[in-house]
């Protein structure tokens, strides 16, 4: 990692330190905007789940923000399931962690949560989850997606999955 | 000086009302208590709609299910509701009431109560208290409408989230930008058609009072 890419870590993880200490976790559904403005400049097309979340998928490692994205969908087709490898902002979830501050924002998910709802008119998405791997450089990301408004209360055991 | 200690003590969240409608000179007394609220330099940054319209709360109501559901479906999922309603005995109740929570019907009772008000705070007039200065106008807002009898609820889940906070603004016309006004939260007011369990438990001041510095728990000797 070279110096302006420590330093944009660096500027994050103090954006959201602060906003933690403002909000709780609160600062989780504050921010679910961050990463998306990039995302939709860049021309998503698909019409269905896979379509859009494999084209966001390839625009990221194509702009460098991530080495592989593995993704799987479950929970009666409301939980999204992301594995994150070679993120540039792994840094800035290490320095949350040594904050004392779990890692709420990740910015790859909320920008493949954007698309669902630009794209395909989801009702409303939610990340759940996020557990970082600083050793194996992999965060696995658990986010509820809700195609329809009825989709909510579609409960099953995630630790099933 | 009378003191409104029981008042306090005595209030409740109230989410069921009667469909009777509130008198307007009790709006606008529920609204002045929250004009008298303490600001920081007196800014006063806070604005009030007052919203009786049936299709206006239904949306409201709507979006309040899908803010509330959305989280509470995933948090299900994940057995953190389970845990947190672990001291209801019997697993009927506990399921209807895991799935009144989950399912988000726990948070859309805008669209049963006769009146919500919405709280917002203008970012554009130099105020560095807004969120402070809207918790403490809902407060009064809560204790006032207690003291007349009324139920209310103060409820920022459903605008809790960005994309949440911008279709509440949309429902009420409220300007956009993020640099234009904060929703903080709205409070539904009505006639109660519950009684609920009271008091519900409070941690005690012994366990979260410390004294002349963090994490002393002996009360010194006074005079």
């Amino acid at each position: 990692m070279d110096d302006r890419d420590r330093y944009y870590n660096h500027l994050l993880f103090r954006l959201e330190q602060l906003l933690y200490h403002e909000l709780s976790d609160c600062a989780s559904w504050k921010t679910e905007l961050v990463g998306t403005d990039f995302i939709q400049t860049q021309d998503i097309q698909g019409s269905s789940e896979p379509e859009i979340i494999e084209a966001c998928i390839e625009k990221l490692k194509a702009a460098g923000l991530a080495k592989d994205i593995a993704y799987k969908i479950g929970g009666k087709g409301i939980l999204l399931t992301l594995t994150v490898a070679g993120c540039p902002h792994m840094l800035k979830e290490q320095l949350l962690r040594e904050a004392g501050i779990k890692p709420y924002s990740c910015l790859a998910a909320n920008m493949i949560l954007d698309q669902l709802i630009e794209k395909l008119g989801y009702a409303t998405t939610y990340l759940a989850d996020m557990k970082v791997d600083a050793e194996t450089g992999q965060c696995v990301i658990r986010a509820a997606i809700y195609a329809t408004p009825e989709k909510i209360g579609e409960v099953s055991d995630w630790s099933k999955e | 000086m009378p003191d409104i200690l029981d008042v306090i003590v005595s209030r409740k969240s109230i989410r069921r009302y009667k469909p009777d409608p509130v008198p307007d000179e009790f709006i606008d007394k529920v609204l002045e208590a929250a004009r008298w609220a303490p600001t920081g330099e007196n800014y006063q940054p806070w604005r009030f709609i007052v919203v009786r319209d049936q299709a206006t709360r239904n949306r409201i109501a709507d979006l309040a299910r899908l803010g509330s559901g959305s989280r509470m479906t995933a948090w299900y999922c994940m057995g953190h509701m389970q845990e947190r309603f672990a001291g209801i005995e019997d697993p009927e109740k506990r399921a209807k009431v895991l799935r009144f929570m989950y399912s988000g019907e726990v948070s859309a009772f805008a669209k049963d109560a006769p009146v919500v008000i919405a709280v917002i705070g203008t970012l554009m007039e130099g105020s560095v208290d807004v969120p402070y200065d809207l918790s403490a106008a809902i407060e009064n807002m809560c204790l006032e409408a207690h003291s007349l009898g009324l139920g209310a609820c103060w409820v920022h889940g459903p605008v809790a989230s960005t994309r949440d906070a911008k279709k509440f603004k949309e429902i009420l016309g409220i300007p956009t930008g993020l640099g234009q006004y904060k929703v903080i939260a709205y409070v539904s007011i009505g006639w109660p058609a519950e009684s609920r369990k009271h008091p519900r438990p409070k941690k005690p001041l012994e366990e979260l009072v410390f004294w002349e510095k963090f994490g002393n728990k002996v009360r010194p000797r006074h005079g």
